[in-house]
Order: C-alpha cells, then structure tokens, then sequence
C-alpha cells in the first residue's frame, strides 16, 4: 500500500508533503500540549520500532501470506504520535527496504497516517459502549472496527490515487475493472486488519493495560493517585 | 532484515566530502526536477546523469544492485500490466494478448524515473551517516521531537529486529507451525503484543536512564552542520539545482504543443 518513486506526477508528491506537514504541525501542537511531551518520546520512538519490526511478521491467509500495516493499532495505542511514527516508519521503509520512496513520502504518510488518526478517533468507541459488556468485548470491538476502519480508509486513498492520479490512459471499462479487482483484492485485508488489531488490543487489555491509554499524561487532576503509570490496569479499562 | 545502509559512508569521494546540507539540498532539488518528467524523450538525461553520479560517489555497483532488487520486482508487479492493458495503438497481439504502444511508452517513463529517483536517494543515504542525515534534517528546519524521535527509533529498530528473532526461535523449538486457523492467529497477535509490551517496558527505563544524563535541557546542535560548507560544495548545488530547472523547461517546452 505503499506508492513507489516515480509513480505520480510532482504536483501531488508537493502537494502530499505540504498536507503531512500541516498534519504533522496538528499532531506536534497536540502533543506540545500534554504535561511533560518529553516523558512521552521514548515511549513512542521504542513503540514506533516495535511497531515497524512486528509489520514485518507474515500472517498466514491460506494459500498465501501477509504482512499487516498496523496503522488502526498504532492509532489506538499512540494517539497523535502514531503520525510522527508512521512517518519516520516510512522513512526508514524507504531508506532500508525501498518500501515507498523518498519523493512519494508525504503521499504515503497521508495515506496511512490519517486514517490511523481516524482510528484513534474509533478506538475511543470503547468508552460508549455498555458498561454491562466485559472490557474485552469493548476492546474487541473497538480494536476491531479502528483496525478496519484504518486499512479501508487507506486502502481506499491508495487506491484512488492510483486510479486518478497516475496518467496511463487507461478506457473506462479497464479502469472499473481495475478498481474493481483492485477492491476486491484488498478486502480480506481490511478483514484481516480488523481482526489482528482485535487480537492484540484483547492481549495488550488483559496484559498492559496502560499501552492503550494513547500515550497522554494524565495529570494529578484527572487521577489523584499519581500519574498514568500508577493507574491501576483494572481502572484503565474500565 | 537488512537495517544498515550507511555502510559505505566511510568512503572518500566527491560525493561523501560534499557538505551535506548543501548535498542534501543538491539531490533534493534533482530529485524534485526528475520527478516533474512526464515525457520519454528526457529519461536518457535522467539516467544519464544518475550514472555520473553514481560513478562519482565510489559506491560498489553490487551495492545499488542489491538495493534494488525488492523495489524492482514491486515496481514490475505494478507497472506490467500497463502495456497489456493501456492505450489503443496495437503493437502485437497473440490471441487475447496484445501489447499496446501507450501502455509501453507510461512503463518506460515510470520505469525510468523511478530508477534514477531511487538510485539519487541511496546515493544520498549511501554517502551520508544516517544520524548526519538527520542532524542536517534538523538544521534545515525539521522539529526536534521528530528527529530526536526517528534517531531512539533507529537505534532501538537493530534490538528489536534481535528481540523479534528470539521470539521466533522460542516458538520453532515449541513445534510452532503458522498456518492460517484461529490457534496459529492468536499465537502471532501474541508475539506481537509481547514484542510491543517490552519494548514499552524498555522504554520506560530508557526515558529514565536519559532523564539522569539531562534529557530534557536543551540539546546543542553539532557545529559541523553550520553553514554550506566550501565554495565548491554550493556550485555543486548550483549545479544540480541548473539540471533540475533545465528539466523542467525542457518538460515545459515538450508539453506546449507546435503551432
């Protein structure tokens, strides 16, 4: 899901890194705003590593395998980090496996940088839903639905990009079907995206608890006990 | 997986003495000019001019080659339809195949320019130290969070990469086969969130351990990066920024069509 150098016109490759710098600016002034932004970097430089290493373990979907994007994840775990990680993940994508490429960079994080803020925002569904469910159906569900939303959303710029932006004068009947193959070919991804994310926002829930509170410093205010890493694991998810 | 690429850096070449804001700025500028091709005609010069460089900077042609074998076979998956299935002009049909000039002509010039772009960004990244890439990043404006972000990254990317073969170790000598049923998925989603969890856990005692050195007061910028370096270092700015524009008045001159 990734556009290579050369693939599209310069117009859009200005244009995508002029729109990852405004988003990048957003999520910079969101996370200047927390109590100490500094306590938080490691965090998210170690997380983002974590993150580009495990998106390189082969998922078997029979008869072939997969590797995830984790964008719905990073979102759900990182918060207005997992822009800043995502973009230096593509970074070192394009420097040590040529995976993207260094003109299309900015493209590329806005194609999967966005939408894992979009799953961010999904993530939080977890606090509306019923309190009479267990948190693991919550997380679940929650997990679920950022992972998919995440991975369509991308799929879906990746592949309109593709359709639109790159000039190969293709007829209306080849580019429907283009589309069409294209869309099918990466639905059981958006499936597979969904429920990996569910997985492993149900094991991070039940084993650290305080990885899916999105990287914020909760302040002495918010939990009189001492700060996001003395909150009890029980208290983070319910 | 392959994690370095500044493994030639410590080479002696015009291209590793080049001052690297001023070659950073220099490539840059010919990757935005190579990038703004959209015509046949100019990927000779682009090419062209990527070789010279390449002979230039020193760097072992088994070195591009290697670099360039998992972008080239994706590139390939994506573009080799485009003969088959783009444009109307027939070049050669065989029953339902058949090879169109258009199609031909887009995977030429996609082809092209994206050799000489990927071939700019190792020559780049191959004659610079990463973390002077980065400190060079940050004296041109990049925020420091981010960099100070990408370099804890990098450093810990190499430990990670061992923790996740550990991890793959332990489950082989379990008798652990990946196939695609439920058991196997939730075993990965394991690894995974054990992989994240350490390295969670690592980071906190990281962020300590930088805390005690003074993390957090200020940090000084190398004064190497300062300035563009040499005389000769900001002609050959000049000079790549002249191949650029060059580029994109020759594009602009192909495009307005002959009365």
């Amino acid at each position: 899901m990734h556009i290579p150098d050369g693939f599209v016109p310069p117009q859009l490759c200005i244009v995508g890194y002029g729109l990852s710098g405004l988003v990048t600016w957003h999520c910079l002034r969101q996370v200047n705003r927390q109590a100490d932004p500094a306590a938080q970097m490691p965090k998210a430089a170690l997380l983002a590593a974590a993150f580009f290493v495990a998106s390189s373990i082969q998922i078997p979907l029979p008869p072939m395998s997969l590797h995830l994007v984790l964008n719905g994840l990073l979102g759900a775990v990182l918060g207005y980090y997992a822009f800043l990680a995502i973009l230096i993940g593509l970074f070192f994508q394009a420097l040590f496996l040529g995976h993207g490429g260094l003109s299309t960079l900015g493209v590329n994080a806005i194609i999967i940088g966005v939408p894992a803020l979009v799953g961010h925002g999904v993530f939080q569904l977890r606090r509306w839903l019923p309190r009479s469910l267990t948190p693991a159906i919550r997380y679940g569900v929650s997990g679920f639905l950022a992972g998919a939303i995440g991975m369509a959303l991308g799929v879906t710029f990746f592949i309109s990009l593709l359709i639109f932006a790159v000039p190969v004068g293709f007829d209306v009947a080849t580019e429907r079907a283009a589309l069409l193959t294209l869309g099918i070919a990466h639905g059981p991804l958006v499936i597979v995206e969904g429920v990996f994310t569910a997985l492993l926002v149900t094991f991070l829930q039940r084993t650290k608890p305080e990885l899916l509170n999105g990287l914020v410093t909760l302040s002495p205010k918010d939990h009189p006990q001492g700060s996001a890493m003395g909150v009890s694991g029980d208290r983070l998810c319910d | 997986m392959r994690l370095t690429l500044d493994t030639y850096a410590g080479l002696q070449s015009p291209l590793h003495r080049w001052w690297p804001r001023a070659k950073l700025v220099g490539l840059g500028l010919l990757i935005l000019g190579f990038a703004s091709v959209q015509t046949l005609q100019l990927i000779p010069l682009c090419l062209l001019v990527t070789i010279v460089l390449y002979g230039l900077s020193g760097l072992p042609w088994s070195f591009l080659r290697s670099r360039l074998r998992y972008p080239g076979l994706f590139l390939l998956g994506m573009v080799i339809a485009l003969p088959l299935l783009s444009g109307s002009t027939l070049l050669w049909q065989w029953g339902p195949f058949a090879i169109r000039q258009e199609g031909l002509l887009a995977m030429g010039l996609i082809t092209g320019r994206f050799l000489s772009i990927v071939t700019l960004g190792m020559l780049l990244l191959g004659t610079t130290p990463l973390l002077t890439l980065i400190d060079t990043l940050v004296s041109l404006g990049l925020p420091p969070l981010l960099a100070e972000m990408a370099l804890l990254s990098y450093r810990y990317l190499f430990d990670m990469a061992d923790q996740l073969d550990v991890l793959r170790q332990a489950m082989c000598l379990r008798g652990f086969q990946p196939r695609g049923n439920r058991r196997s998925w939730h075993q990965l989603a394991a690894v995974m969130g054990t992989l994240l969890v350490r390295s969670y856990e690592q980071s906190e005692r990281v962020y300590k351990a930088m805390r005690l050195r003074g993390y957090g007061h200020g940090r000084r910028q190398s004064p190497q990066l300062r300035g563009w370096g040499q005389p000769v270092d900001l002609a050959a700015t000049g000079l790549c920024a002249t191949i650029s524009l060059i580029l994109i008045g020759l594009q602009v001159w192909f495009a307005v069509p002959s009365p």
